[in-house]
């Protein structure tokens, strides 16, 4: 657990919605997928990722539905409305953006002479 | 979109179906991903984060608080009814006195910008001194207008019934800025003396109840002491006029006032005031500027009104000032007689709630105490110390709540009886209801009463090590020597508030009963007042003493009457009249003006009165007979010092007679006192009515009876109408009858003071109970411990005794402080005492000492009477 990258604030919902773009997945999948895509160094506990599913859900961004899985299991599918596709687009330029700014201090050279 | 959502949350059907949804979904992931279950992590905390998620947590979290508080409260009925009824009688008196208040001193009147209108001084104006001031105070004043109202018969067809009606200048309804319902009011045109047209403006009231809202009302004609008026408009619902709890029925111009006043010419009299005068300020004029504005007008006024005035008048005169007083809140002669009282009572009414909030404090520390081993546990197992006083507060606002409810629920019908004490058999017309203030106030003092008595128990519930509490044998836990110091803390306050009330009832009933005792200087036992308007039935002043001696010649022979004679005054009622006197050959008086009345044979053996030298009045002292006066002590003392006054010579100056007439000095009559005065008795004569150009007034028969006054009603209103049908008797009471009226608010005071007293010794008497009671079952093992070791059950009894004496020492020795503290705000209330006389103090510790012991009595005899055996093995 220690290796392991924490998750920043607020960017557990534009991972899920992002992991939901490539179609509907059912709960533990969510979190198991993040875990995959990010090589393992992001793990997301289900259990504070299922508040989360429950919140977007309340926001309109995802949509549930009872379907059967691979195994021929039945399980609650999410899958991303429109509103979720644009909320992701405005999340990720912001997160871009806030990426780039983070990206341009750190790799900054010290500036010599006065201040 | 997101919070419609949410709301659907709301509704229990759609959540159930949610959790269900929700517990199938995770239900289904453990299935799938039973191989890694430690991969899911805590589900039931996601859970919990889920719910909180659709944001109704705290809803939920609140309404398992009710439900829990509710089932604690309903396995302990007692307490419960204890405290709600408690509270709902001192929500309920405070709400009442509050509506009663909101409406007599807060509330404005329904007009436009009531801030900026005043009233002319606080006494009446004649209409001569109105025109003055209405030609005259254009710069100060928007508008100004006169009033007056009365009691008439009016019939909008089919029979006249009994309402007020208020006579008004044109200028009434624009400067008030009302605007009609329906139709027009009146206006300047309607202030033509001559030939003015008969209109009316009435209530919307009356147009709803007599003319089922139909506009054809308008046109109509309605009939106000039998003369018509023709319907002009309706006024909106919510006018009440100016003066607040009159609400008329009908406006009236008031150049029509003979009309309605038959036989009665005021406007044409300068010295007759009548009206009330009210201006409205032009924006940006400061009250004081007005005043001195005005002030000049009011002297020339004053001057023109009596120009053969003496020279110590016109200095006199000089000296007046014009008083401004706001009146955004309108008129009210209840204002003025109440507003003191009321605050009294309102303070009173405050400290019974602050002592039941009291008791209610005591009562739930002492069940926080008993349920403190279950708080421990629940803290133990990982409740939050917040979670717990939260239900414990929860409890506490319920109660509060339900206490407020019930306390609406009694707000009407209290504030009602408070109004009938005030003005006995004349309702008045306050328009109380649930209005939001009286519901914000009890909301707010609901709150109020749940964090006073809420907030300590809710806090000490958590207070404390959990450990001992788990390990603590019996249910009463030991209570920590601070927590006693407060159970004695507050008794002791209970019983420091509780003296102040209880002297308050001893003061306001010793007061009421000295006024019902006082020296009135006459004997009011069987002796009816019997009052008829003889000007009204279309008598000419001229006429009337004649009628009042035919009406005496019919009413003394009925069977059980003594004596009958009659007078402009009567007793025990109001009627002021003055004319200037000077006794001949004494230097001129600092104040030539002497009440008077003008009364009929034989008044003064009638009244029982005292005659202290000289004669009563007889039917020899007629227009032929020389002319005489009677006067009172203080008149001779006044004016005639140090002198026999009988066969004396004073020149008195009567109503249109000049020049003065000279009178003499026949007889000095002990001071009579009116009904509820604290003054002194005023100079003041009498004359033979026999001998006057009557006033014109109503006459008052003053009627002695053998036996009960009230047998001879019937008798008396067949004697009248036998008569002059016409003849319209205003009133028929007994001198008691009337003294009662006298002393409304005195005997409000005195009937709501021993009401709270006794109710603040209830609620003392619980308090100390309750304390004692816990105290015997907490030291139950101490009294066995001392049982055995010989002390005798007087011992314990004597030892639990002397700790309540102990506290209620305390108690009053404070409430002592207190009372004389306040003592000073009641001075003007109370009569024959002062407000700090220290029997009174006394009394009311001896009673309050009395309560505690009594109450204290079976706490301690269960404490006595303990095996001491069984004490022992509790332990």
């Amino acid at each position: 657990m220690a290796q392991r990258t924490e998750l920043l604030q607020g960017t557990l919902d534009m991972l899920v919605l992002r992991t939901l773009l490539f179609g509907p997945l059912y709960g533990y999948g969510i979190a198991k997928s993040i875990q995959q895509t990010s090589g393992d160094s992001l793990a997301i506990e289900f259990g504070s990722l299922y508040p989360a599913l429950k919140r977007l859900e309340l926001k309109g961004w995802i949509a549930a539905k009872w379907e059967t899985s691979e195994r021929n299991r039945r399980a609650r599918f999410y899958r991303l409305t429109a509103a979720g596709r644009k909320q992701l687009t405005r999340e990720q330029s912001k997160w871009q953006s806030f990426a780039d700014a983070i990206a341009r201090v750190m790799t900054s050279e010290p500036e010599s002479g006065q201040s | 979109m997101n919070h419609l959502r949410r709301l659907q949350y709301l509704f229990p059907g759609y959540r159930h179906q949610q959790e269900r949804d929700m517990e199938a979904e995770l239900q289904s992931l453990q299935e799938i991903a039973a191989e890694d279950a430690t991969r899911l992590g805590n589900l039931t905390l996601a859970r919990e984060d889920a719910r909180a998620a659709w944001g109704w947590t705290w809803l939920a979290s609140l309404y398992a608080d009710v439900r829990y508080a509710w089932r604690t409260l309903r396995k302990d009925r007692v307490f419960t009814a204890v405290a709600i009824l408690s509270l709902a009688l001192g929500i309920g008196a405070n709400a009442a006195i509050f509506s009663i208040i909101d409406k007599l001193l807060i509330e404005s009147l329904p007009v436009r910008d009531p801030s900026s209108l005043v009233l002319l001084d606080d006494s009446d104006s004649s209409y001569f001194t109105y025109l003055r001031f209405a030609a005259n105070t254009e710069n100060v004043f928007s508008g100004i207008f006169a009033r007056c109202s009365d009691a008439r018969d009016v019939d909008p067809g089919g029979g006249p019934t009994r309402a007020n009606v208020e006579l008004v200048t044109g200028s009434y309804f624009p400067t008030l800025g009302v605007r009609p319902w329906l139709g027009r009011m009146l206006g300047p045109d309607d202030d033509r003396r001559g030939n003015p047209a008969p209109v009316a403006v009435i209530s919307y009231g009356l147009w709803r109840r007599r003319y089922a809202g139909d506009p054809s009302a308008i046109g109509r004609t309605i009939r106000v002491q039998r003369s018509p008026f023709t319907i002009i408009g309706i006024a909106p619902p919510e006018l009440f006029g100016v003066v607040v709890g009159e609400a008329p029925e009908v406006w009236l111009p008031l150049s029509l006032h003979a009309s309605v006043f038959p036989g009665r010419h005021w406007l044409d009299e300068p010295n007759t005031n009548f009206l009330e005068l009210m201006g409205r300020l032009r924006p940006g004029v400061a009250p004081q500027r007005a005043a001195d504005v005005l002030t000049p007008v009011l002297i020339q006024t004053e001057f023109d009104r009596s120009p053969d005035a003496p020279e110590s008048v016109r200095a006199e005169i000089r000296r007046e000032r014009v008083n401004l007083i706001p009146a955004a809140t309108g008129i009210s002669w209840l204002r003025y007689r109440f507003s003191g009282p009321l605050r009294i009572v309102f303070a009173m009414v405050a400290i019974t709630l602050l002592l039941a909030c009291l008791n209610l404090i005591n009562l739930q520390a002492a069940r926080v105490r008993e349920h403190r081993k279950e708080f421990a546990v629940r803290l133990a197992i990982g409740a939050s110390r917040l979670r717990v006083a939260r239900e414990v507060f929860t409890e506490s606002a319920l109660l509060a709540l339900a206490g407020g409810a019930c306390g609406l629920l009694l707000c009407g019908p209290l504030a009602h009886v408070l109004l009938d004490l005030m003005s006995p058999g004349d309702p008045i017309a306050l328009g109380l209801g649930l209005n939001h203030q009286v519901l914000a106030f009890v909301a707010a003092i609901s709150m109020a009463a749940a964090i006073l008595f809420g907030t300590g128990p809710a806090w000490r519930s958590t207070r404390g090590e959990i450990l001992p509490a788990l390990q603590s044998g019996s249910g009463a836990a030991k209570a920590s020597p601070a927590s006693r110091m407060l159970g004695r803390g507050l008794a002791a306050l209970q019983m420091a508030l509780s003296l102040v009330l209880v002297a308050g009832a001893i003061l306001f009933a010793t007061s009421l009963y000295k006024l019902l005792h006082a020296d009135f200087g006459l004997n009011p036992s069987h002796v009816l007042v019997l009052d008829v308007d003889a000007v009204e039935a279309g008598y000419q002043a001229s006429q009337s003493a004649a009628l009042s001696q035919r009406l005496v010649a019919r009413l003394a022979p009925l069977a059980g009457v003594e004596s009958v004679s009659f007078s402009a005054v009567g007793i025990f009622t109001g009627r002021n009249m003055n004319m200037a006197v000077e006794p001949v050959g004494q230097p001129k008086p600092a104040n030539p003006y002497a009440w008077y009345d003008e009364i009929g044979p034989r008044y003064f053996a009638t009244i029982g009165a005292h005659m202290v030298a000289g004669r009563d009045f007889d039917e020899r002292d007629n227009l032929a007979a020389p002319k005489v006066m009677i006067v009172n002590q203080q008149f001779a003392r006044f004016y005639l010092p140090g002198l026999n006054p009988i066969g004396r010579s004073v020149a008195v100056e009567e109503v249109d007679r000049k020049p003065k007439v000279l009178r003499e000095i026949v007889g000095v009559v002990k001071d009579l006192r009116n009904a509820g005065s604290r003054q002194q008795p005023a100079p003041y004569f009498y004359l033979p009515a026999l001998q006057t150009v009557d006033i014109p007034f109503s006459t008052r028969f003053l009627i002695r009876a053998a036996g009960d006054p009230r047998a001879l009603y019937a008798s008396i209103r067949a004697a009248v109408r036998a008569e002059d049908p016409a003849l319209n008797i205003i009133s028929l009471d007994t001198a008691g009858e009337l003294l009662d009226r006298g002393i409304g608010h005195d005997r409000m005071m005195a009937a709501l003071a021993a009401a709270f007293g006794v109710l603040a010794l209830l609620l003392a008497a619980i308090g100390i109970y309750g304390l004692l009671s816990y105290e015997v079952a907490r030291r139950t093992g101490e009294m066995g411990i001392r049982a055995a070791l010989g002390a005798r059950r007087a011992d314990i009894v004597r030892l639990i005794l002397s700790e309540i004496a102990g506290i209620a020492i305390v108690g009053i020795v404070l409430g002592g402080v207190a009372a004389f503290a306040v003592s000073t705000l009641i001075t003007r209330l109370v009569f024959g005492l002062s407000p700090n006389d220290p029997l009174v103090l006394a009394g009311a510790a001896l009673i309050l000492l009395a309560v505690a012991l009594s109450a204290a009595y079976w706490p301690a005899r269960r404490a006595a009477l303990l095996d001491p055996l069984a004490a022992l093995r509790r332990e």
